[in-house]
């Protein structure tokens, strides 16, 4: 586990974990069953500040870092991944404004989402890939009121809750005939953005995922984020450190949840006369998930404090989410393996765990992507 | 119309650790090591209280309390859930006080702070759990105190409160100054947020020593305790706790056959 | 203070309408245990205070005060901190107890402190159990960290010791045909004047029998699981002519109501001749509240529930399977 938080980090941890304990944690099996993303607690996350932590506080945030966005993501997703990723993806519409945005745009739209008046969206995947992100076909057109967005996003997070939404699309093509890529703001109730189909997942259900479609949306022309070509820096930049550590804060809490409930489940189940937990088995099982939490932790905070040191670090975010993810359904498993027939019973929260850590994968590009960027970086 | 107001907060072993306590057999005295403190948990209400008619009426909001240095943190949290200024009395000569003793420092703190318009305490503390230390302080301080509030209100310069009795409640009409015991069902606390806990650091807290307080010598600490304590020891039980086991309908048999040994008339 | 002059056993009798409280009945018989014990002249005194108070000496004699002390005054007709407190405490000073009970109800968790705090004596509160070390000193027993421990509380230097006990901890006597002596009490009273108003007094009606008249009592706990749940033991309660009680956690979910059914520490404690409870961990708050039960059965899913330590007879099952059985049989 990650020794060296600073006081303010252990303090801001117990703060959170207090908070999540009442308010998340009792509803966290019901919003899975239900598939409800609970959008009406955005006022009271907002009031609490746990969306963009590392928003400085002339924004409306609490100026805080990556680290400490991940400590309250993790303490979120212990007990609600679901509503770790809404919360996440949420953080992603922020992050990209506050990074790449003018004065005026971070003035108009990052207030009302740190306060969670609003909800934030960021629609990058195409039915033509997520990881093949240059080939998009949505486009962003210049016009002379501004610009024209037109198509179709899929496996969007937040696609039928989010008000303020950033998208991603083409701006026609560079010299060489390779798709020039930008990004534009759709402020709230602009006609021709609606949201689609709606995706009935296997994990991470407290959350609403769904298809976008723009039909002759038009924006005006300050809604361009950066210049047109800027897409990819952007879409890069904001997906490969804050959505993927995202991610992993996600998956280490997943981890975590399987931890602290295959421990409990141990010391109280009593077969052959004594605890399981006297069972080398069962220690085996135990002592793996300690292990990989210790990593995840470890390795995650120090990947978060590179980045708030002012370093890039797209591949060591890649390693960090290839690891707790994989981590996260090798943990879920094994403890369904340990708690025998109880496992499958949706009483217990282990069987949501292994679903949640399943859809984690997939989540902000694949464990195979991931190893591809690691490599495509190490191997230059 | 501002109001000062005044509220004593305990820091306690964290409840959902109570069953870790141990009790070391040659000193007599529990062991508190590893079990977290806390604030105790009708303290939040009563800061929630004295934080509510703040943001209404403004003034100002102090929390004091008596316990070692350590407890600095849980002064934190109360800084982090609103509070203004914090006053730790913290000295050897304060250690082992009863209740009395206890209301004694903590009603000095008032006086040398103040004056104040209320004072809030929790009708009781998570561990101990004397309930007394409310009525003391309300004692030692010469002011009306009324205990077991369950809903007040503050409207043209008098307190309306409710207090709960075992069959009702009885609405009373209170002038400040004046000391009162809340119980849970006066709110709901609010959460520490993150900009309240970042804030919380750069808030006064001081600590007062035995020297810094009007204190009489002979009410504080063990030695101004008229209460002292004696053995510690778990309770034991002498149930046999025969274990029945069988179908359903053989266990209900068995219940119900215990049920008319025992001549419950039905 | 001269502790050689502090003699007799002095009762809080706290006047509950038209009756005398439960609580102070059986404080009365737990003073006439003490006296008995000390074996000395030791008298059983009683302070009762209101307006029109007399027609409860029969009752307190007939409980075993051997002198039933009354402050009548139409300032004491409806009960205030100050004004109580202040009446108490000059009764107290005059008669000069070794020992002062007072019950721990609502009303007397704030006057005990409020008189102590007077007196600048000790309390100690909630106790458990009364008793004299071989020495003869008096040592009151409390609960701490929610009843996890017990402690000896002594108040060595001041007079009077004085202790608050909950409804359910003491036991009530009855000496038929008892009589005793009575006198008046009186002072001057002001309180804080009108700086406290009593504006309202409400009483509400109970719901479901009182569980200190019950002589079977079914408990239920976290473990019951939902409002639906609990009717089910609320249906049984009534079949065993009984009540329910419940844990905080139990009452917190909103499954039951009333601070009253909370059995615990900071709750009630009750002696009924039969307690089953389901769905309860048997943390130390609960079972401070029932380990005086005549009969403990306890059900819970968990084998190593800390309830079981407090129960007659263990059993390891989901309480759904096993209580609609019970009342189908009882129906019969």
């Amino acid at each position: 586990m990650f020794q060296f938080f600073t006081d303010d980090q252990k303090m801001l941890q117990k703060v959170i974990r207090e908070f999540v304990e009442k308010e998340i944690a009792p509803h966290a099996a019901e919003w899975d069953e239900k598939d409800v993303c609970p959008v009406e607690m955005w006022p009271t996350l907002g009031q609490m500040g746990m969306f963009g932590m590392f928003v400085p506080q002339q924004y409306g945030g609490p100026g805080l870092g990556l680290t400490e966005r991940n400590i309250m993501l993790e303490e979120v997703s212990r007990h609600s991944a679901g509503l770790g990723i809404a919360m996440m993806t949420h953080d992603l519409a922020i992050a990209c404004l506050l990074n790449f945005g003018t004065e005026e745009q971070k003035m108009k739209y990052l207030p009302d989402l740190c306060s969670g008046k609003k909800v934030g969206g960021l629609s990058v995947t195409e039915p033509t890939g997520g990881s093949d992100f240059g080939n998009q076909n949505t486009t962003i057109e210049k016009t002379a009121e501004g610009y024209t967005i037109n198509g179709r996003k899929c496996f969007i997070t937040n696609s039928h809750i989010a008000e303020v939404n950033i998208v991603t699309g083409t701006s026609g093509v560079n010299e060489k005939g390779r798709k020039i890529l930008s990004v534009a703001i759709v402020p709230p109730g602009t006609p021709g953005w609606t949201a689609g189909r709606k995706e009935n997942k296997l994990g991470l259900r407290g959350s609403v995922t769904g298809d976008i479609v723009c039909n002759d949306c038009k924006v005006p022309a300050d809604c361009l984020i950066g210049k047109e070509g800027d897409g990819s820096k952007i879409a890069m930049h904001t997906i490969g450190h804050f959505g993927r550590s995202g991610m992993s804060a996600i998956a280490t809490g997943v981890i975590r949840g399987c931890l602290e409930e295959g421990i409990k489940f141990a010391k109280e189940r009593v077969v052959y006369g004594k605890p399981i937990s006297n069972l080398q088995a069962i220690q085996f099982i135990v002592a793996e998930n300690q292990t990989e939490y210790n990593a995840s932790h470890a390795l995650m905070y120090n990947v978060t404090n590179i980045y708030d040191r002012g370093q890039q670090c797209v591949a060591e975010v890649a390693s960090l989410k290839l690891f707790t993810s994989e981590a996260a359904v090798r943990a879920a498993k094994r403890t369904i393996d340990l708690m025998g027939g109880y496992g499958i019973i949706n009483e217990y929260p282990v069987g949501r765990f292994l679903r949640d850590a399943m859809a984690i994968i997939p989540s902000g590009g694949t464990s195979h992507i991931m190893s591809v960027i690691i490599a495509s970086t190490v191997c230059r | 119309m501002a109001l000062n107001i005044a509220v004593c907060v305990k820091p306690v072993p964290d409840s959902k650790h109570f069953d870790k306590i141990t009790i070391d057999p040659v000193t007599k005295t529990w062991n508190r090591c590893g079990i977290p403190m806390v604030i105790s948990d009708l303290d939040k209400h009563a800061l929630e209280a004295a934080l509510s008619l703040r943001d209404k009426f403004l003034g100002k909001v102090t929390v004091f309390t008596m316990a070692p240095e350590t407890t600095k943190e849980n002064l934190l949290e109360a800084l982090g859930m609103g509070a203004d200024e914090a006053f730790l009395l913290s000295d050897r000569a304060f250690a082992g006080a009863d209740t009395l003793a206890t209301s004694h420092t903590l009603a000095a703190a008032i006086k040398k702070t103040g004056p104040y318009d209320l004072v809030i305490t929790g009708n009781e503390s998570d561990d101990g759990s004397t309930g007394q230390v409310s009525a003391q302080i309300g004692e030692w301080l010469k002011l009306p105190h009324i205990m077991n509030v369950i809903s007040l209100e503050y409207k043209d310069e008098v307190l309306h409160l409710n207090s709960i009795t075992e069959d009702g409640s009885i609405g009373y009409e209170l002038k400040l100054p004046a000391v009162i015991g809340v119980t849970r069902k006066v709110n709901k606390p609010r959460f520490i947020n993150v900009m309240g806990m970042m804030k919380a650091k750069t808030k006064p807290l001081t600590i007062l020593k035995a020297e810094d307080l009007p204190v009489d010598k002979d009410h504080i600490g063990l030695s101004g305790s008229p209460t002292q304590p004696g053995d510690i020891y778990s309770p034991q039980s002498g149930r046999k706790a025969e274990y029945l086991e069988g179908t359903p309908e053989e266990i209900a048999q068995r219940i119900v056959l215990e049920l008319r040994k025992a001549g419950i008339t039905l | 203070m001269n502790i050689s002059e502090y003699k007799n056993i002095l009762v809080y009798a706290e006047v509950k309408g038209d009756r005398i409280a439960e609580n102070s009945l059986e404080l009365i018989g737990e003073a006439c245990r003490l006296k008995e014990h000390k074996g000395d002249d030791t008298k059983v005194y009683t302070a009762v205070l209101g307006n029109g108070t007399d027609r409860f000496i029969e009752q307190l004699y007939e409980h075993g005060a051997d002198v039933v002390v009354s402050f009548n005054d139409e300032k004491l007709a409806q009960y205030r901190s100050d004004l109580y407190g202040e009446a108490l405490t000059k009764l107290a000073e005059k008669y000069k107890p070794e020992i002062f009970l007072i019950g721990c109800t609502y009303q007397g968790a704030e006057l005990a402190p409020t008189v102590a705090a007077r007196l600048k004596t000790g309390l100690a509160a909630h106790c458990t159990e009364l008793k004299f070390h071989s020495d003869g000193r008096f040592i009151q027993v409390v609960p701490a960290f929610g009843g996890k421990v017990l402690g000896d509380i002594l108040t060595p230097a001041h007079r009077p010791q004085m202790a608050t006990v909950k409804a359910g901890i003491c036991v009530k006597q009855r000496f038929e045909g008892k009589k005793g002596s009575s006198e008046s009490f009186s002072c001057d009273l002001s309180g804080f004047g009108d700086q406290i108003k009593v504006v309202s007094v409400v009483k509400e009606k109970a719901k479901g029998k009182p569980l200190h008249e019950s002589e079977c009592i079914i408990g239920g706990g976290f473990g019951v699981g939902s409002k639906e749940n609990w009717a089910i033991l609320e249906e049984f309660a009534t079949i065993v002519n009984g009540a329910t009680g419940c844990t905080r956690p139990a009452l917190d979910e909103g499954w039951t109501t009333g601070e009253q059914t909370m059995i615990g520490t900071s709750g009630v404690a009750v002696r009924p001749k039969m307690y089953i409870n389901v769905g309860i961990s048997g943390a130390a708050h609960h079972t401070c509240g029932m380990k005086d039960a005549g009969f403990v059965i306890s059900i819970n899913k968990d084998a190593n529930a800390e309830i079981f330590k407090y129960s007659d007879i263990k059993i390891v099952a989901d309480w759904k399977t096993i209580i609609p059985l019970v009342i189908e049989r009882l129906r019969k």
